[in-house]
């Protein structure tokens, strides 16, 4: 039987402390700034602790208008032996292959995805549907009403979550990345209604992201939520908590997911 | 010396770097010429079917391969799309064909519950042969890695020696001779994975299984 | 009692890490025991060691490196080695802080009865209660530099004295699920990966501390590199996977044998003298679990006698409730080592709470001092301004 996943997210910034560095940072609701580690050593104890799969994002990519710095990923590919997907600044199918011949199994691409509806199509018949995860920042505006949000979460598009979804998988996307500005860094819960709605719309996978802060809260995902996987950054940073401990929390709530290795 | 073949498809850095995990000495070829003195040969792909095939012609692989393989019986281990492109047929946008190592089709996932999304992305559980020496070392039942729309269908169902449950059997590997195959990653599969490579390199199709 | 659900056949409960539970209730830490007593063959994994031992005997200055710290396990693996192998090992001590002074006279009869070569580090107090500060707000476990310390610091000695073959004690899957008995656990990167560093390096360390500390001073709580080790053409293995494991017995031969003496430990039954003696923050760190998951050192005890049939499972519940809740003495110099007041502590601790459970600090009663009390150093207090800078930073973190 497929699992769901347990995908831990890597966000990647330029250190305030450390100079010259490149360090994992959580945010909370995109904005503040904590920072935790480095890629690398994150990535192999990732690796160590048996998480799916890993999710690359380079914070300033898209601010700096440059696509994602690959160093890390590359260094962590040597030792690492699981899917990686990364994102940030991509915006050509040129983009797409330099990051897939840098480490990369999956490429995220959310801003430029919106403003230029050919990329997705483009990147998804060059490299496979599975190569291409669209991925969504969004808003809650009120009950069932979900705003996308692009540039980083700086930019309300206006346009309603499911539908962009909808249109997303259409126009060639294989996979998507769900990630709630709100609940980001909160604790609070992962936001099931929304996630829910695109499950329930769209008929490829979903990861949905933001907000964990406690086991209980992948479980929803998975079951409430009916995602494929669940994506967290803060909840592994600041907690006695690791993949191998939450994913057998996980199975005891009854839910088919990869144990031991 | 193991070589992977370089078509201008596939994830070549993360196989090599497992392979090297293991403590294989790997290369890289992008030239056919390259191959020809390959103690064993990697096949990888990821992408369509058409594109694969079609790549492996114009760049004159499928004669040295076909040679290497078919004639030298020198081992093989194709993974995911280089999997699919060892059957006869490929029916990913339009009938195409492949290298013909396999009596074999490759056909679109059918799913019938809507929670079984394809592509299938993801951990499955596989069943396997367990006389196979290439799945030596491996638990009852392992989880690997598939990212995959189309699977290997084998008119010789014996040819067939790992499934997965998704909807249904999927083919999870193929294996005739010296040409061994994965729909799954096993250079994204972790310690399972690994472990099948580290089988990978020491299989002696002619002494074991 | 909270309402824990606990495995029905020893005590522990569902916040105990990477616990799962079958049909009937039974936890994977159960069942891979009854996998340890059943299904391994012991006399194979005794030739195994064999093989290894004799592969390395004799070629190097030393014939294994030992890492060591007086307690009952390390006492053992350095036993066993000498008398059943006649080896000539290397035994490396990385010093923690907190060692209790019985500990260190086992370990000069230790030095004194079996004769060996002994490499003692204590690394830099001023940064290890930095570290201890740290671990405890951003990961509710203040021995991070311990954990890291005890594996890394052999492995740089085993490179640096060119000792290729080093023996911990018992493998993990006496306590955890992390690894099962059926798995080689190889006492490597990936293990310390795995669940020693609490998910953070030294490397993460760095950055967590704003990068605020001389980065050489963190060099012994990093794993050497892979390219390091496998020039040394290193084997780093448990004794644990290659025979099995009694502690009680093993305890009571050193005790005969060398004059090994077990310890009280802070609120843990007294005839539990063997377990967990070396380290006068001990107490702190079970009740700090307590605090987190519901459940302490007394539920292990029980549950690991309950396995072995030396106790059945209404006792085991009933020391747990007997022995549980009960604060420390020794949390006083813990405060003071990491500049904290108590309601601070327990601040930090409950943040880290494990679902489900909810700690009641109401319910807790003083624990007793044991007999060596006055005699745990007490110096080296964090000044409050350097506490406070961490302390704020977490604070802001979590706003």
């Amino acid at each position: 039987m497929l699992k769901r996943r347990l995908i831990p997210k890597l966000q990647m910034k330029s250190s305030s402390h450390v100079a010259g560095q490149l360090v994992l940072v959580t945010t909370v609701n995109f904005d503040r700034v904590i920072e935790i580690g480095d890629p690398v050593s994150q990535a192999k104890i990732y690796e160590a602790q048996a998480a799916d799969e890993l999710i690359f994002v380079d914070l300033d990519a898209t601010r700096e208008g440059r696509l994602t710095d690959v160093k890390n990923v590359r260094r962590a590919a040597e030792e690492i032996f699981m899917p990686i997907t990364v994102g940030g600044g991509v915006r050509t199918v040129e983009d797409f292959r330099y990051l897939l011949s840098n480490g990369a199994d999956k490429v995220t691409v959310n801003t430029a995805a919106l403003k230029n509806t050919k990329l997705l199509t483009d990147a998804s018949r060059m490299f496979g549907s599975q190569c291409v995860v669209l991925s969504i920042d969004y808003k809650k505006v009120s009950n069932g009403v979900y705003e996308v949000w692009s540039n980083g979460g700086t930019v309300n598009t206006h346009r309603d979550v499911t539908e962009w979804a909808l249109e997303g998988e259409r126009l060639g996307a294989g996979e998507i990345l769900l990630t709630s500005i709100d609940r980001d860094g909160s604790r609070s819960g992962i936001d099931i209604e929304c996630t829910k709605n695109v499950v329930s719309s769209v008929s490829i996978p979903v990861i949905t992201s933001g907000g964990c802060g406690l086991a209980r809260h992948f479980v929803e995902g998975f079951k409430e939520g009916g995602a494929n996987a669940v994506c967290a950054g803060t909840y592994f940073s600041f907690k006695d908590e690791n993949p191998m401990q939450c994913r057998a929390q996980i199975k005891n709530a009854g839910i088919p997911i990869r144990l031991h290795k | 010396m193991i070589k992977i073949i370089d078509y201008g498809m596939g994830n070549l850095l993360s196989v090599k770097n497992a392979l090297e995990m293991v403590g294989a000495d790997v290369e890289i070829c992008s030239r056919p010429d390259d191959l020809n003195d390959a103690v064993r040969l990697v096949l990888p792909g990821v992408g369509a079917f058409r594109d694969c095939i079609g790549n492996l012609q114009q760049r004159g692989f499928v004669p040295v391969l076909n040679d290497l393989v078919l004639g030298k019986k020198i081992p093989i281990m194709g993974i995911c799309l280089g999997m699919q492109v060892m059957a006869k047929k490929g029916f990913e946008q339009g009938e195409c064909d492949g290298l013909g190592w396999f009596d074999a089709e490759v056909r679109r996932l059918q799913t019938i519950n809507p929670s079984h999304r394809v592509p299938q992305i993801g951990w499955n559980t596989i069943e396997y042969k367990n006389n196979i020496t290439l799945f030596n070392g491996l638990p009852e039942h392992p989880d690997f890695y598939f990212v995959h729309s189309y699977q290997v269908i084998c008119k010789e169902a014996d040819e067939i020696v790992a499934i997965c449950e998704y909807d249904g059997p999927v083919t999870a590997a193929i294996y005739r001779d010296n040409i061994f195959a994965t729909q799954f990653h096993p250079e994204k599969s972790q310690d399972y994975g690994l472990q099948i490579l580290k089988n990978f390199i020491r299989w002696d199709p002619y002494r074991n299984a | 009692m909270s309402e824990l659900i606990r495995c029905s056949k020893c005590v522990l409960p569902q916040t105990h890490e990477t616990i799962t539970f079958d049909n009937q209730g039974v936890c994977n830490i159960c069942k891979g025991q009854e996998y340890k007593q059943d299904s391994i063959d012991w006399t194979s994994k005794k030739k195994d060691l064999n093989e290894l031992i004799e592969s390395h005997r004799g070629k190097y200055d030393y014939d294994c490196l030992i890492p060591y710290s007086g307690g009952k396990d390390s006492s053992w693996t350095v036993y066993y080695l000498i008398k059943e192998y006649g080896l000539k090992p290397l035994v490396v001590r990385f010093d923690h802080g907190f060692l209790r002074p019985n500990l260190n006279d086992n370990t000069m009869n230790m030095k004194r009865k079996l004769g060996v070569d002994f490499l003692d580090f204590t690394p830099n107090w001023k940064i290890v209660r930095k570290l201890m500060l740290q671990a405890f707000l951003e990961k509710g476990d203040f021995c991070w530099h311990c954990h890291t310390g005890i594996f890394s610091f052999p492995m740089w000695a085993a490179i640096k004295f060119n000792v290729p073959l080093i023996f911990w004690g018992e493998p993990s899957a006496e306590y955890t699920a992390y690894y099962s008995y059926d798995q080689p656990e190889e006492v490597d990167e990936k293990r310390f990966n795995r669940f020693v560093n609490l998910g953070i390096t030294a490397d993460d360390m760095y950055v967590r501390l704003g990068g605020k500390i001389d980065r050489r001073e963190l060099k012994w709580y990093s794993y050497p590199s892979l390219k390091e080790l496998r020039k040394l053409n290193y084997r780093s293995v448990c004794l644990g996977s290659y025979i099995p494991w009694d502690p009680k017995r093993q305890a009571e031969i050193l005790a005969k044998e060398i004059g090994w003496s077990g310890d009280k430990v802070e609120n843990v039954p007294a005839q539990y003298d063997y377990e967990k003696i070396e380290c006068y923050m001990q107490g702190v760190r079970d009740y700090i679990k307590y605090i987190k998951r519901g459940y302490t050192r007394p539920s292990h005890l029980a549950s690991l006698d309950i396995r072995n049939n030396r106790m059945n499972r209404e006792d085991g519940l009933a020391m747990a409730m007997k022995y549980e809740g009960k604060r420390p003495p020794s949390l006083d110099i813990f405060l003071d080592f990491i500049g904290l007041t108590e309601k601070e502590f327990l601040e930090i601790a409950m943040a880290h709470q494990v679902s489900p459970h909810v700690h009641d600090p109401s319910a807790i009663i003083p624990g007793e001092k044991l007999h060596d009390y006055a005699e745990w150093s007490t110096e080296g207090k964090m000044p409050r301004e350097e506490s406070i800078e961490q302390l704020n930073r977490w604070k802001e973190h979590r706003r």
